[in-house]
């Protein structure tokens, strides 16, 4: 069995985010990325299915700090790491049609990605890729097990309902969660890595993402009027009987 | 040995073993524990080794012709008299460890029931092998002694120069002269004979260690105690077989005495976990005995997690530097264990919640998981300078326990007050800093220890400062003890020493001192490792406060149970009580209503262990620089 890991760098959201002079994006200069953690549940589940005659590929898009995140999957245990160069990254569409052009070359049974990230907060790349490809697609997923010629898949919709799905293979699952918590890749054996093993690169052509949501503004959220602590009962009373309620 | 891995022990060897040499005639590697099983130990040391002309002697007497013509005088008086006492001091202190490991059998000697013991441990090996060693001993001295007596009763009268052999005369005056002769030659041939019986079991048992012992303490480390050893293959760091620890390591499972003091001593031990460190000497023992041929093939490459140690022990470890400061003959179980979690680190096999915080040390630089930005949010209204930009005597490293522990941060406020109080040219290195790495060193995550390094001693590269000073034992041990191999070299200091220096120069006036007592908690990293015991203790007496000792003080102090990286894992499920709680009562017990502690995660620790136990009303826990402030008069600005 192939399968294939898409991933990618997000804004941290522990450190503090501002808008840049546009009024339309995130100041770069003083972010800082991580591999969004949904993708990151992606590969840990795509290591938890493959076996020893399995290979996952873990792919992502040229990018700062994409070489440290592809050596870090192979340093998890991933077989290979391709670099997509030659795009532009721009919205999930576009995402969607650079991946799509990489995957159509080689045969992928299970094409596996993060559910959704914070840039991307509808989860679209899995769709527009399965789209582009010509495949089924399962999001929300929390658990996968491959059958003969196919997969079930645990997909969970709000307020904790639970749906099992029969899908043929290939196919792209937005995975929401893995059966494990992502495993940690030591350093150790990322440095190791980054001394013996190669990356991959693959070009791919700068094709157009079709219909894009433009971003017009972004703004922090407001900050509401400040919450009042109260000491004790009477207080409240205070309160309730200053606005007439009690 | 040949099996393990390279260590270079062999610079000035002469020296080595002539300071081990001495240090065993004088019984020094004793001194600290135990003081009646030292006195008894004492006495078949020396009895033992006076023993060994005995031996001699004995052998010539019956081979050498005229022998006893040849053979008197004073000397000859005088040796008798040795030998007779001696003979005696072995018996009695050989009778007094029986009675210790057979009759009294103190609760120190027994391992958790949770530990992982090899199965010919299981089955009382170790007490079979005492009760051989001691039946040989006591027969070996007893018949030779017995003998002598006889001889005694031959020659018709008793000899002031046998004084305890006169003692026993009167039992064998009445005895046949032919029956007598005959006996004679049995105690001797029972004496002497009974080496060659035991020489083949010699090897495999408790007694190699009067062999093994000087050399192996001849032959210790020399590195600093907080240095651990590099990684020999990057490419495959630690070890989880014999065969992959440095050899002076696997030399330890032969010098083991199985004397338990280690595990005594040892907080995971005391505490229920599953780690007992002189299980780990004793197994790793019993394994190359049981596989004394194959040792050399497979047996030293089968997985040491199966028959030394379980891996929850592995994660109970505190690095605290106990076992290996107690252990009389020099091992050091504690840098198996970190061998090992290199090993398993490597291959991620590491509790869950220990992979979370290496990952936002790997991310963020700080174990909090918090914006590195916030690093120095404790320093608002403080006005304190920023290292990075301008030059300044002494660059704080704040380490992250002190800048974003909430129960630390007050008292991070009051080092900066009391440092600006005293007119100290002082600057932090603020988001710069990343966590010192220690800790992440010692869970055996030794690419992120570094990494964070490495990114450290980068920024300090181009700081301007004279020396570096920390609160943080942990960070004080990393700056102080690792970074040198690392390419950074600075003069650390620790705060305690430098409030010490100030009071001294007059900088710091203490004009409202306390009153009353309290005890203090030397930190492992502050103490055992790097040898700070009265810089605390002389801040506290000049602060004005009666210091009073707790029993396990200076370097036996008792870990609070937080080192090693044990502060981000989890408790063990079998653990019975908190290390903390034990020492919050242990102050107790001598009276005291203040605890004293002289490191950040101390500060947590006991905050919490004084909650959990239940004592917080009786005991409160304060900061030495909390003391300082107080006496110096300094208002605090509110943050
Ligand atoms: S270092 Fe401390 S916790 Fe670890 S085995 Fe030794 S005594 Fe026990
Ligand atoms: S390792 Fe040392 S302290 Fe521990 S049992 Fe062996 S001899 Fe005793």
């Amino acid at each position: 069995m192939k399968i294939a890991v898409l991933l990618k760098m997000v804004p941290d959201l522990v450190e503090e985010l501002e808008v840049d002079s546009t009024g339309k994006a995130l100041d770069t200069e003083e972010l800082k990325f991580k591999l969004n953690e949904f993708d990151d549940h992606a590969l840990e589940e795509a290591l938890l299915l493959g076996g020893e005659e399995d290979e996952v590929v873990a792919l992502a898009l040229e990018g700062e700090g994409n070489e440290k995140l592809l050596f870090t999957a192979l340093a998890k245990g991933a077989s290979r790491a391709v670099q997509l160069t030659g795009v532009q990254p721009g919205g999930s569409g576009e995402q969607a049609t650079a991946f799509a052009a990489a995957l159509a070359e080689s045969s992928f049974d299970l094409i596996l990605t993060g559910v959704q990230s914070v840039d991307d907060r509808e989860g679209q790349l899995g769709p527009l890729l399965a789209a582009r490809m010509g495949l089924p697609c399962v999001s929300v997923v929390t658990g996968v097990s491959v059958t003969d010629g196919g997969a079930t898949v645990n997909k969970e919709y709000s307020g904790g309902v639970m749906a099992e799905f029969e899908v043929t293979l290939p196919a792209v699952l937005g995975i929401q969660s893995a059966q494990q918590p992502p495993r940690y890749a030591p350093v150790s054996k990322v440095r190791q890595m980054q001394q013996t093993a190669t990356i991959e690169s693959l070009t791919v052509g700068g094709a157009g993402g079709g219909a894009e949501s433009e971003v017009t503004a972004m703004a922090p959220p407001e900050v509401g009027a400040s919450a009042k602590m109260l000491d004790d009962a009477a207080a409240l009373l205070e309160v309730l009987r200053g606005e007439g309620v009690a | 040995m040949r099996q393990g891995q390279p260590a270079d022990r062999s610079d000035k060897l002469p020296t080595r073993f002539a300071r081990a040499l001495l240090e065993v005639a004088m019984q020094k590697p004793l001194a600290s524990a135990r003081p009646l099983v030292n006195i008894f130990h004492t006495f078949i040391f020396f009895g033992f080794s006076f023993y060994l002309l005995v031996n001699v002697v004995d052998v010539l007497e019956a081979f050498v012709p005229n022998w006893e013509t040849i053979w008197q005088g004073p000397l000859a008086d005088g040796f008798n008299l040795l030998a007779d006492l001696f003979s005696v001091f072995v018996l009695v202190g050989m009778l007094f460890f029986l009675h210790r490991r057979f009759i009294t059998k103190p609760k120190v000697l027994e391992f958790n029931s949770n530990v992982l013991l090899h199965p010919g441990v299981a089955a009382g090996g170790v007490r079979r092998d005492s009760l051989i060693v001691g039946g040989f001993i006591l027969l070996h001295v007893g018949s030779r002694w017995v003998g002598s007596a006889l001889q005694l009763a031959e020659a018709g009268g008793p000899d002031p120069w046998l004084p305890t052999a006169s003692i026993l005369l009167p039992l064998f005056t009445e005895m046949e002269p032919g029956l007598l002769e005959q006996t004679i030659r049995a105690t001797w041939w029972l004496a002497l004979g009974l080496i060659l019986l035991f020489i083949p079991y010699f090897p495999r048992s408790k007694h190699i260690h009067l062999m093994v012992a000087p050399v192996n303490l001849a032959l210790r480390r020399e590195t600093p105690r907080g240095a651990l050893d590099a990684v020999q293959d990057p490419a495959q760091p630690g070890s989880t077989t014999l065969a992959g620890l440095p050899w002076p390591q696997v030399l330890d499972a032969f010098a083991c005495i199985m004397c338990t003091r280690c595990h005594e001593v040892c907080p995971a031990h005391e505490s229920g976990t599953p780690l007992s460190p002189s299980a780990l000497e004793i197994n790793k023992r019993y394994h190359i005995n049981a596989h004394a041929t194959e040792v050399a093939a497979s047996g030293a490459r089968q997985n040491m997690l199966e028959y030394a140690i379980s891996p929850d022990a592995v994660w109970s470890c505190t690095a605290c530097y106990a076992c290996v400061q107690i252990c009389p003959v020099g091992n050091e179980p504690m840098h198996d264990i970190l061998e090992l979690r290199r090993s398993l680190v490597f291959d991620g096999k590491m509790p869950d919640e220990l992979g979370e915080v290496l990952r936002s040390l790997d991310e963020q630089g700080n174990s909090f998981g918090e914006s590195n930005r916030r690093r120095s949010k404790w320093t608002r209204k403080l006005n304190i300078k920023d290292a990075r930009k301008e030059a300044v005597d002494l660059l704080w490293f704040v380490g992250d326990f002190a800048s974003f522990n909430q129960s630390c941060t007050a008292t991070t406020r009051k080092v900066a007050e009391v440092l600006t109080a005293a007119g100290v040219d002082f600057g932090v290195i603020r988001k710069g800093e990343r966590s010192a790495g220690n800790d992440v060193r010692r869970v055996g995550e030794e690419g992120l220890f570094e990494s964070l390094a490495e990114q450290n001693i980068e920024l300090l590269e181009k700081c301007e400062f004279d020396r570096i000073m920390t609160t943080d034992p942990h960070t004080y041990n990393a700056l102080k003890n690792e970074y040198p191999a690392l390419g950074g070299e600075y003069e650390v200091v620790h705060y305690s020493t430098l409030l010490v220096e100030l009071i001294e120069g007059g900088a710091i006036q203490l004009e409202q001192p306390l009153a009353g007592n309290a005890t203090f908690h030397d930190p492992c990293y502050l103490g055992r490792y790097n040898g700070i015991y009265d810089a605390p203790r002389e801040v506290i007496e000049r602060c004005g406060l009666a210091l009073v000792e707790m029993p396990r003080n200076r370097e036996n102090s008792f870990c609070c149970g937080a080192g090693g990286g044990q502060i981000w894992l989890n408790d063990h499920d079998d653990m019975t009580q908190r290390p903390s709680e034990m020492r919050i009562e242990e102050a107790l017990s001598v009276g005291v209503s203040r605890f004293l502690v002289a490191c950040p995660k101390d500060m947590t620790m006991y905050s919490d262990a004084a909650k959990t136990s239940g004592h917080e009303e009786e005991i409160v826990v304060e900061d030495i620089i909390d003391l300082v402030h107080s006496a110096m008069g300094i208002e605090g600005v509110a943050a």
